[in-house]
């Protein structure tokens, strides 16, 4: 079987699971939402769209939507999936097919990419009653959607990294906390000139800030290729290290 | 060790002599915290085309360890092993094709039903969802869970998860299944579904070994066992040749039961303690 298929048969799997517990979707629809709507709520007023020039004349919604598709995009569940698969023995029975030891990881991700641009469209769809209009057009939307998918794919490499490593939901749980001090040494309260200059310099060095940039220009400006183009390098630079480590660790696996 | 014979076709009364699991001088060992832990120290196997082989031990002996090296699902530290003639650790795929794996505890993926669970399983190795399709109803019936195919596992009782890891790793039709500890944790009447599968399965032909920690399971299912105790095999034979050495050795006016071979292959004794009767070491 090629190794297209094996990723589909398993993937199609993962995306079966991750439709079966509605519990464990909702909370990456309810939390990233709740944070769009404060983080609206309270600088809202403090940034108005018509004297703000960063808001390319939208309502501030629009500037932290970035944030929220992130962290959206930053559960990691799959390798929760993972975890529970590994303590339950279903893992070992996959591995003791004749299949890729590759497909085991791909599986997972390209399911954890296709659930993420559901789940990115339905929070893009919930922003726009806040003044937000992806200004880029279709073809912005598109971009949209699949840098952030793209991403959700590169964090779940890393949480099933430590899935795999660990063999611990607690562990890898935990693990996925990492994204939250990522998510705030970012400008996603405001742009990177504008803060202070130890955390620019911060943010500067963090990964995550040209992912939120290049989706910010989407939402926000007409294409911007150059933020585009550093967003989605980022994601392939994480990515490419990502793959190499879980593919690894999956052939080193006792 | 006490090795009593190779031979188990004086059990089985055909002429296939090939061997369907071979090892030699298998050595696992781990790297922890407190140092080097020697799980398997040089076990030699030789498993014949055909029979059911029982791999006993007590609990931590090396049983599944050995089992998960021969199943490709651990590096082997030393030593070599053959599955079908084809090395365990140089041609990995190539085993995995010729293998059923059902594991203790039933790894089983609880959100799916039984049903498409089997599909996938077929899938993984190789047939096209037609066959995978065709095959799940064949052995879905074989396991007798018919009624059960559409509902999820995680409804599923114990000794039905069973059956049900059981006819996923007869979904390419296997040349050796490795069976460990299937009726671990089952009530009787399951215990003895489990073990009307496992000699269907090997009438059709199929070579089954299988780790239990029953002595009553190993003298009604296998036509040979090896007895493992801390790494290494302390004794290998049909259960009848195993019970005539004890007596032999011991003078016994009747042929001991395979309890009390286990006893004495792994020097363990029965003590009465606080009021049950327990296992020691002796």
């Amino acid at each position: 079987m090629s190794m297209v298929t094996e990723v589909n048969v398993l993937g199609t799997r993962a995306l079966r699971e991750a439709w079966r517990t509605p519990e464990a979707l909702a909370p990456t629809l309810f939390i990233p939402i709740f944070f769009l709507v404060v983080n609206f709520g309270q600088a809202g007023k403090i940034f108005p769209s018509s004297s703000t020039d960063f808001l390319h004349g939208q309502t501030y919604a629009a500037f932290t939507l970035p944030s929220s598709l992130l962290l959206g995009a930053s559960f990691g569940t799959a390798a929760l999936y993972l975890v529970e698969e590994i303590e339950g023995g279903y893992f070992d029975k996959l591995r003791a097919t004749p299949i890729s030891r590759s497909s085991l990881v791909f599986g997972r991700l390209a399911a954890e990419g296709i659930k993420t641009v559901l789940l990115t469209a339905v929070l893009i769809i919930l922003a726009l009653p806040f003044g937000v209009s992806i200004a880029s057009g279709p073809l912005g939307w598109a971009l949209l959607l699949i840098m952030t998918s793209l991403w959700s794919m590169v964090f779940v490499g890393f949480m099933q990294l430590i899935a795999l490593k660990t063999r611990s939901a607690a562990a890898t749980n935990s693990g996925g906390l990492i994204f939250f001090p990522l998510l705030f040494l970012t400008p996603n309260f405001v742009p990177r000139d504008l803060l202070t200059r130890p955390m620019e310099i911060a943010a500067t060095f963090n990964p995550v800030t040209y992912v939120m940039e290049g989706l910010r220009s989407l939402i926000l400006e007409d294409l911007q290729w150059t933020a585009i183009g550093r967003g989605f390098a980022v994601i392939a630079v994480c990515g490419v290290i990502m793959v190499l480590l879980n593919v690894k660790v999956i052939r080193n696996y006792d | 060790m006490s090795q009593v014979s190779h031979d188990p076709r004086s059990a089985r009364g055909d002429s296939s002599t090939a061997l369907a699991v071979e090892a030699e001088g298998l050595v696992k060992q781990y790297r922890g915290r407190g140092g080097t832990v020697d799980a398997v120290r040089g076990v030699d196997l030789h498993v014949y085309e055909r029979e059911v082989f029982g791999f006993l031990g007590p609990n931590g002996a090396g049983k599944s360890t050995t089992v998960r090296m021969l199943t490709t699902l651990m590096s082997i530290t030393a030593g070599t092993a053959r599955v079908t003639g084809v090395d365990v650790a140089s041609e990995p795929d190539l085993v995995r094709k010729r293998i059923g794996v059902a594991l203790q505890e039933a790894g089983l993926d609880p959100r799916q039903t039984g049903r498409e669970l089997l599909i996938l399983q077929g899938r993984l190795f190789g047939l096209s969802h037609a066959d995978a399709a065709a095959k799940a109803a064949e052995l879905l019936e074989l396991v007798e869970l018919v009624d059960a195919a559409d509902r999820r596992i995680n409804g599923y009782s114990g000794g039905m998860k069973r059956r049900l890891d059981l006819a996923s790793a007869l979904v390419h039709q296997p040349a050796v299944l490795f069976l460990d500890e299937p009726t671990t944790g089952l009530d009787p009447a399951s215990r003895l579904t489990v073990w009307d599968e496992v000699r269907r399965i090997n009438d059709r032909g199929t070579t089954v070994f299988l780790t239990t920690q029953y002595l009553e399971e190993a003298d009604q299912l296998c036509d040979r066992i090896a007895i493992i105790d801390e790494g290494v095999i302390v004794r290998e034979g049909t259960p009848q040749q195993l019970k005539s050495e004890l007596r032999e050795r011991r003078g016994l006016d009747s042929d001991p039961t395979l309890d009390e071979v286990f006893l004495d292959a792994t020097g363990r004794t029965r003590e009465r303690k606080a009021g049950e009767v327990q296992e020691v070491a002796g």
